[in-house]
C-alpha cells in the first residue's frame, strides 16, 4: 500500500493556474504512479491503463483553469481516473480480459527468484479475486488498501457518503477473504 | 452482539475506524467466541496480503508522452482534426484494401479480353482469309476490336448512349458475370449486345484513328488511356441523365449490365462467334445481315489504319494478366528509344506486319508486333540497322509471328 495522501506540493496549484509548463510536468511526475496504479488495478491491462492515465492528465491540463482548489489535486486526479475507469468498464465494446496484464506487472517486480513462484501463485490468486469484485467495490478497495486513501478521501473522491465507503469496503474484503482462504 | 454483527465490524477494525463503543462490544464478543476470533485472524491476513501488493508504476516514458500530448496544437491541425474527425474511426488500411481490390477487379475484368483482342486482331488479319461461304465467325474477329474501342470513344466524347441502344431492355437486373454465364443460353441477346457500335460510334472510331495518324506514338497512348478510363464514369451517369435510349429507361441493374456488356461480349472470341452462328441457325436473317454488314464496314478500319493504332497492351507485370507468350522475344539497344520504337513500328508495317501492342516492363518499352513469318528475316535484318538486336527466343512455325521487342538504351 502506498503512503497516505499528503498535501499538494507547495505552490504547485498557483503555478499550474499561471500556465507554468514546468508545473504541469511536476504534477505528472508526482502523481503518475498513483493514477496509473488505479487504472491498472481497475482495468487489468497496462496498455489500457496507460491510455486512461494519459487521458486523466490531459483532461486535468485542459481543466486546470477551472479547478477551484477546494479539493486537493490528488483527490481531483483520483476522481478523474475513477470516473474514466468506471466508464470504460461499463462500455459495451470493452473486450480486454481483466487482470491478465496486471499479473505480469506484479510478478515481474518480485526480486527474490526463489520466492517468485510462491509469490506468483499468491499474486495470481489475489489479482483474480480482486478482478472478480464488482467494479464499485473494487474501486473502493483499490483506493483504500492499495492507494492508502482514508475513508473521507475516498468519499470525497467518489462523491459518496463515508458510510457507503465503509460498507462497500467491508463487502469487498469479506469477498476476498472467502476467495483467498487457503492463502490466509 | 451476535457473530454476524461482530464480523461486520472487522473491516472498520482493520482501518482502526471503530468508535469506542463498537470496539468495546467487539472485544467483549471475541473474548467469548473462538469462531469469530479465527474469522478475524483470517480476515486480517487477507487485508494484509492485499496491502502487501506492490504498488504499480507507470511505464517508462509516460511523463514525456503525456507532456507531448498536452502540447498546444496549432490552429491548422485543430481545424484539420475537426474536419476529418469521422475518418480516423475508419480503418484506413481497410479502406485502402477496398480501393485496391476494386481496381484489381476492374482490371481483371478488362484485361483478358484485351489480351485476346490483340491476339485475335493480328491472327484474324494475317491468317488465310476465310472463303466467302464460310460462316461469319471469321469476320467477327476483326470486328471485335473495333466495337469496344468505338464504345469507349463514344463514352469519352459526345456519344455515351450508343452502347445502351444495343442492350436489350428486357433484362432488368443482371450482373456482368450472370450476363456472361447466360450468353450461351441466350445467343440472340448476346448477338445483339455484340452488335458492333452504331454508326455514330464508328464515326467516333474513325475520327480517333484519323487523329492518331497525325499524333505521335507517345501522344496516342494517353489518349487511349483516357478513352478507357472515363467510360464507366460516363456510363454510370446514364441512369440519372435524360433517357437517350430508344428503349424504356432501364432499372439500375440494367445499366450495370450494359456497362459491362460491350467489352465482355464483343471481345470474347469464341462466345461471340458461336452467338453469330446461332443467329444464322435461327434464321434471324435480318439481324445477321445487319451484323455482317456492320462487321464488314468496321473490318475495313484496321486495314486503313496505320500501325500506330494498335491497342495498348494490357499485359505485363503491372496488370497481373499473363500475356500469351510471343513467338519471338528480342531486345534492341539504342540511344534513342522513342525513335527506335517508331522505326520498329514503321518497319513492321513495311514488311507487311503491324504493331499489336505496347507496354512498359521494368521501366523499359516493349513493342509488340505481328509480322508475317515469310517477312521475318527481312524484318530482323532491317531491325539490326537500328541497333544491336539480341534474340532471346525464336519460334517461327506460325504464319504470323508475335514479336515482342524490348527497347532499351
Amino acid at each position: 500500500m502506498r503512503e497516505g495522501l499528503g498535501g499538494d506540493p507547495p505552490g504547485l496549484l498557483v503555478r499550474l493556474r499561471a500556465g507554468d509548463p514546468r508545473a504541469f510536468e511536476e504534477l505528472v511526475i508526482a502523481y503518475q504512479h498513483r493514477v496509473f496504479g488505479v487504472a491498472l488495478r481497475m482495468l487489468g491491462s497496462r496498455a489500457e491503463a496507460e491510455e486512461i492515465a494519459q487521458e486523466v492528465f490531459l483532461r486535468a491540463h485542459r481543466a486546470l483553469a477551472e479547478f477551484r482548489g477546494e479539493a486537493r489535486l490528488a483527490t481531483w486526479l483520483y476522481a478523474i481516473v475513477s470516473r474514466l475507469c468506471l466508464n470504460r468498464l461499463a462500455s459495451p465494446d470493452r473486450r480486454v480480459a481483466r487482470g491478465d496484464a496486471a499479473l505480469a506487472d506484479v510478478a515481474a517486480s518480485t526480486p527474490d527468484a526463489a520466492a517468485q513462484a510462491e509469490r506468483a501463485e499468491l499474486d495470481a490468486a489475489l489479482h483474480a479475486a480482486i478482478a472478480e469484485l464488482p467494479d464499485e467495490r473494487r474501486l473502493v478497495l483499490v483506493l483504500r488498501d492499495l492507494e492508502g486513501l482514508s475513508y473521507e478521501q475516498i468519499a470525497e473522491t467518489l462523491a459518496l457518503d463515508p458510510g457507503t465507503v465503509r460498507s462497500r469496503l467491508h463487502r469487498a474484503r469479506m469477498q476476498l477473504k472467502e476467495k483467498l482462504e487457503r492463502f490466509a | 452482539m451476535t457473530c454476524i454483527e461482530t464480523r461486520d465490524l472487522f473491516s472498520a477494525l482493520a482501518d482502526d475506524a471503530l468508535t469506542p463503543e463498537e470496539r468495546a462490544a467487539l472485544d467483549a464478543h471475541l473474548a467469548d467466541c473462538a469462531e469469530c476470533r479465527r474469522e478475524l485472524a483470517t480476515f486480517a491476513r487477507t487485508v494484509k496480503m492485499v496491502r502487501a501488493m506492490d504498488p504499480a508504476h507507470a511505464p517508462a516514458g509516460f511523463v514525456d508522452r503525456v507532456l507531448a500530448a498536452a502540447e498546444p496544437v496549432p490552429w491548422s491541425r485543430r481545424v484539420a482534426r475537426r474536419v476529418f474527425r469521422p475518418w480516423p474511426t475508419v480503418p484506413l488500411s481497410a479502406a485502402a484494401l477496398l480501393v485496391i481490390g476494386g481496381l484489381a477487379v476492374l482490371l481483371f475484368r478488362a484485361l483478358p479480353e484485351q489480351q485476346r483482342l490483340a491476339r485475335q486482331q493480328y491472327q484474324a488479319e494475317y491468317q488465310p482469309q476465310p472463303a466467302p461461304q464460310q460462316p461469319p465467325a471469321r469476320p467477327a474477329g476483326p470486328v471485335r476490336p473495333a466495337a469496344p474501342t468505338a464504345s469507349r470513344e463514344g463514352a469519352r466524347g459526345t456519344e455515351p448512349a450508343p452502347a445502351a441502344k444495343s442492350a436489350p431492355p428486357t433484362e432488368p437486373a443482371q450482373s456482368t458475370d450472370e450476363a456472361r454465364v447466360t450468353e450461351q443460353a441466350r445467343p440472340t441477346e448476346t448477338a445483339s449486345r455484340a452488335t458492333p457500335a452504331p454508326p455514330a460510334a464508328r464515326d467516333a472510331l474513325s475520327d480517333s484513328t484519323r487523329t492518331d495518324k497525325s499524333e505521335s506514338r507517345t501522344a496516342a497512348e494517353p489518349s487511349r488511356l483516357r478513352a478507357q478510363t472515363p467510360a464507366p464514369t460516363a456510363k454510370r451517369a446514364e441512369p440519372s441523365s435524360p433517357p437517350t435510349t430508344e428503349a424504356p429507361a432501364p432499372p439500375a441493374g440494367t445499366a450495370d449490365t450494359q456497362r459491362a456488356a460491350p467489352p465482355g461480349t464483343a471481345q470474347e472470341p469464341g462466345t461471340t462467334a458461336r452467338a453469330f452462328e446461332r443467329d444464322e441457325a435461327k434464321d434471324d436473317a435480318k439481324r445477321a445481315a445487319n451484323v455482317r454488314r456492320e462487321a464488314a464496314a468496321i473490318t475495313t478500319v484496321p486495314s486503313q489504319a496505320p500501325p500506330q493504332i494498335a491497342p495498348l497492351s494490357r499485359t505485363g507485370p503491372m496488370t497481373g494478366t499473363r500475356a500469351a507468350p510471343p513467338d519471338v522475344t528480342a531486345e534492341l539497344r539504342t540511344a534513342d528509344v522513342r525513335a527506335a520504337e517508331r522505326s520498329l513500328i514503321a518497319l513492321a508495317a513495311r514488311v507487311g506486319g503491324r504493331q499489336t501492342g505496347r507496354r512498359i516492363d521494368g521501366g523499359r518499352v516493349v513493342v509488340e508486333l505481328a509480322v508475317p513469318s515469310d517477312a521475318y528475316a527481312e524484318f530482323v535484318r532491317r531491325a539490326a540497322a537500328l541497333g544491336p538486336v539480341a534474340i532471346d527466343k525464336q519460334a517461327i512455325e506460325r504464319s504470323v509471328l508475335a514479336i515482342a521487342v524490348t527497347i532499351s538504351d
